[in-house]
C-alpha cells in the first residue's frame, strides 16, 4: 500500500506556497513520499492560473492597496482569490501512476476525497467536469492540476466563507459595463462551507484532513530540508519575480 | 485585434492578434483553460505566426495538431481555437 505523507495546515505568503508545491513535485519526483498538503495564504492573495493575462484578471492597484499579494500558479485554471480566512487550499502530489490517466478522471478521484470530507460535515458536494465542485447546485471548491516530470500536482481550494464584494474589488471582470450583474451571478453560482452549515474551520480541517486520508496509509510529516531549501529558492527566483508573474 | 469567448462545458479563451501585410506576426492565446505541459503554449502560438488569415482551416488545423502533438488541450478544443482565430481575424 502507497504510503503518504501528510503536511500539516499551515500558512505562508502566496510565493512560498507556490514554490512549497513545486518543491514537493520535484522530491516525489525524484523518488519521496507521495504528499498530501494543507495550507492557507498569509496574507491573503490571488493566484492566478498560467495561461492567464495579469492585467486582465487583477485589479494591480487594489490588490497593492490591500496588500494583496499576486502569483501566477504553475497550474492552468483561473483566478482564486485565496482569503487568509475564507478558505483552505490543498496540495496533492504523487507519481502519475497513482492516479487514472485521464485528466478528468484524475481529478474526479482527487475531488472525491473532497467530497467525502465535506460529506462528514454533512454537506453534499459533487464533482462537476472539468475541474470544480459544487454544492446544492454552486461551485464551493475549485481544483487545478498539472504532470510534468512523472508527477501529478493537483492544488485546489475550498471556500470556507466568501465575500464576492471583496473578490471583485480585487479582480477585473472582462467587461466592466455588466460587472454588477456579473457580481450578481457570481453570488448566486458560489457558496461556502459556512454558507451550508455552521461548522468552524477548524471543523472544516479536520473533516479534509479526515476525508484525504480516509483508508490510506499515511504519516504526519514535515517538508525535507532539501525541500526547504529548494522552495526558498524557487520563491526567489520564479514566484516573486516580474518575469514569472507578467510573463502573459 | 482580440476575440474572447467563453466555451460551452470549457474555459474562457481569449485571442489577441496582429496581422501584418496578410501575415500573422504575433499570436497570444490567454486564458483560463489547461495544457499539458504548459510550456506548450509557446509552440501552440507560434503555430499561427506565418500563417495567413485565408489558410484553410484543415491546413490550420494539422499545423496546429502537429505543433502541440506531445501536449494536451483542455477545456478548449484547437476547432475552438481556429473559430476564435477566425472571428479575431475578421
Amino acid at each position: 500500500m502507497t504510503k503518504w505523507r501528510v503536511l500539516s495546515y499551515q500558512e505562508f505568503d502566496a510565493f512560498t506556497n507556490m514554490a512549497i508545491d513545486e518543491a514537493i513535485g520535484e522530491s516525489v519526483s525524484g523518488g519521496g513520499s507521495p504528499t498530501i498538503r494543507f495550507y492557507g495564504w498569509k496574507p491573503s492573495a490571488i493566484s492566478i492560473g498560467y495561461f492567464q493575462a495579469i492585467r486582465d484578471e487583477v485589479n494591480l492597484a487594489n490588490c497593492e492597496a490591500a496588500g494583496v499579494n499576486v502569483v501566477r500558479r504553475r497550474t492552468g485554471g483561473g483566478a482564486v482569490y485565496h482569503d487568509q480566512v475564507g478558505e483552505i487550499t490543498y496540495s496533492v502530489t504523487g507519481k502519475v501512476n497513482l492516479f487514472p490517466e485521464g485528466i478528468v478522471d484524475s481529478y474526479k478521484v482527487i475531488c472525491s476525497w473532497i467530497i467525502d470530507s465535506l460529506a462528514l460535515l454533512d454537506i453534499k458536494a459533487e464533482f462537476k467536469p472539468i475541474n470544480d465542485l459544487i454544492s446544492n447546485g454552486k461551485k464551493i471548491s475549485g481544483n487545478a492540476q498539472t504532470r510534468r516530470n512523472g508527477v501529478l500536482l493537483q492544488h485546489g481550494t475550498i471556500l470556507y466563507s466568501v465575500d464576492v464584494d471583496r473578490m471583485f474589488s480585487l479582480l477585473n471582470v472582462p467587461d466592466e459595463k455588466i460587472k454588477d450583474k456579473l457580481i450578481a451571478n457570481v453570488k448566486e453560482r458560489v457558496t461556502s462551507v459556512t454558507a451550508q452549515r455552521p461548522v468552524s474551520k477548524d471543523e472544516l480541517y479536520k473533516a479534509l484532513f479526515d476525508g484525504f486520508t480516509k483508508n490510506k496509509d499515511f504519516e504526519s510529516g514535515k517538508l525535507t530540508d532539501t525541500e526547504v531549501i529548494r522552495a526558498k529558492e524557487l520563491a526567489q527566483v520564479r514566484y516573486v519575480s516580474k518575469d514569472w508573474n507578467f510573463m502573459r | 485585434m482580440r476575440c474572447l469567448e467563453k466555451i460551452p462545458n470549457g474555459k474562457l479563451v481569449a485571442v489577441d492578434v496582429i496581422v501584418s501585410a496578410g501575415k500573422v506576426v504575433s499570436m497570444k492565446i490567454t486564458g483560463d483553460f489547461f495544457l499539458y505541459p504548459e510550456e506548450q503554449i509557446t509552440a501552440l502560438e507560434a503555430a499561427f505566426v506565418g500563417v495567413s488569415p485565408s489558410l484553410s482551416d484543415s491546413e490550420l488545423s494539422d499545423r496546429i495538431k502537429q505543433a502541440i502533438k506531445n501536449a494536451e488541450l483542455i477545456g478548449v478544443s484547437v476547432d475552438d481555437l481556429i473559430r476564435i482565430f477566425r472571428k479575431a481575424t475578421l
